[in-house]
């Protein structure tokens, strides 16, 4: 179980626990669940990359606690 | 500028067309190659040849949200705002269906309710075939009839939040429009006529108020209400069974405990058995008073015996236990309570539990 911190820059900022096996799309319902926004207007990128949906944050090499940044 | 709206537009639902679209959708469309190239200086009747080549519907997809051609036409549409005789002429033409899903799109957005439903539901009777971009970019198989019925019954449909309507029953209780006739409605009575002979097993209710509303065959609902709820529907009654036995034994809930804890069962029997008026003192008694249930009970577990108060007990005690363990595995009775919550919503959401 990791815990991953999401920040939108504008003051959402939102730590999550999931699995490392869990794929980026269902971060994102992690996130909607917590924030209120919809899960699928949510972006999720680090640095510019963006994060495509049906990879695992294990494959991201998303470890606990790094800087992803999340854009509605 | 090519994002004005035309000046002579009119306001709908007191704002401008284009803010229907939320900021965001807006943006990307505005940034979008096929606006930039296709959709500048649309006219109505060139709209309509950029409609004919629509082949699939959709809001956006991908990791950066990119709006489908079809998007950037309701928008075009909203900026152009066309007359509502040329919108019910893409609703009412046969030949090209995406003409016709773009059509009521427009209307949907725009139109007042009473044209809304009334241009709209002799449409449910298309059933043609339509390709939907979903939004990881993969297409899926949808059609016509099911579009129109999200556009009437959903709030948020491509990704645009539709505006609100009024309930169908509520307009047709102001008597603007006639109770919706639907084309299977023959159909439907046959079938009704065949339930009413069948045992009616579905208790329901909830279902039934979408129907009415929907206006649709309920038989098939409830056929797959019937399958999906028959587990369900027998521990409706072993709640009830529970219930019933509360008023009749006192000491209900301790009973469960019972099952758990073994050693302290004989003496909270003892005790149990004399607040409880006699129906568990000592076995012989029992079998004088419940000799029927006794002999149903025969080789089950003593202490489940002197507990069960019933036949179903036999059906409930595995689902009870399939239940328990269900719990344990979702993993939402975690010692720390972050992480009971976390796996809460996250077997909300379908997905397994945390793993530390």
């Amino acid at each position: 179980m990791i815990e991953v911190v999401l920040n939108d820059r504008l003051g959402k900022k939102v730590r999550v626990k999931c699995n490392e096996d869990d794929t980026i799309g269902d971060l994102k319902k992690l996130v909607a669940a917590q924030t209120g926004t919809r899960a699928d207007k949510i972006r999720i990128q680090k640095w510019y990359n963006i994060y495509k949906d049906h990879i695992t944050l294990q494959d991201y090499e998303i470890h606990d606690d790094p800087k992803v940044r999340k854009d509605g | 500028m090519a994002n004005r709206t035309d000046p002579s537009a009119k306001s709908i639902h007191g704002t401008n067309p284009q803010n229907l679209i939320e900021k965001i959708l807006r943006s990307k469309i505005y940034q979008n190659v096929f606006w930039k190239e296709q959709c500048f200086g649309l006219t109505a009747e060139t709209l309509v040849d950029k409609a004919m080549e629509l082949d699939h519907i959709g809001g956006t997809h991908g990791g950066n949200r990119r709006p489908t051609p079809f998007i950037c036409l309701v928008m075009k549409m909203l900026q152009i705002q066309p007359d509502k005789e040329i919108v019910v002429e893409f609703i009412k033409n046969e030949d090209y269906k995406y003409v016709r899903v773009l059509g009521a799109f427009y209307l949907r957005l725009t139109g007042t309710d009473i044209d809304v439903y009334r241009y709209l539901e002799p449409l449910y009777n298309d059933y043609r075939k339509l390709r939907r971009k979903l939004g990881d970019g993969q297409y899926s198989l949808t059609h016509m009839d099911e579009v129109i019925d999200e556009l009437l019954t959903k709030d948020y449909s491509c990704d645009i939040a539709l505006p609100r309507i009024k309930k169908r029953l509520t307009i047709e209780a102001i008597g603007a429009l006639e109770p919706r006739k639907s084309a299977l409605e023959d159909d439907f009575e046959e079938e009704e006529e065949k339930e009413d002979e069948e045992q009616p097993m579905d208790t329901d209710v909830g279902g039934h108020d979408k129907d009415y509303y929907r206006a649709q065959s309920p038989t098939k609902e409830r056929g797959r209400d019937r399958k999906r709820d028959s587990h369900r529907h027998r521990d409706r009654d072993y709640d009830r069974e529970y219930e019933r036995d509360y008023d009749r034994d006192r000491g209900r809930g301790r009973d469960r405990d019972r099952d758990r804890d073994r050693d302290r069962e004989r003496d909270r029997y003892r005790d149990y058995g004399r607040e409880g008026g006699g129906r568990r003192r000592s076995r012989s008694r029992d079998r004088k008073d419940d000799g029927e249930e006794r002999r149903r009970r025969r080789g089950r577990d003593r202490d489940r015996d002197r507990d069960s108060s019933g036949s179903p007990r036999k059906m409930q005690e595995p689902v009870k236990k399939k239940k328990e363990e269900k719990k344990k595995e979702d993993g939402t009775d975690h010692p720390d309570p972050e992480i009971a919550e976390a796996n809460r919503i996250r077997a909300s959401l379908g997905l397994k539990p945390l793993r530390p």
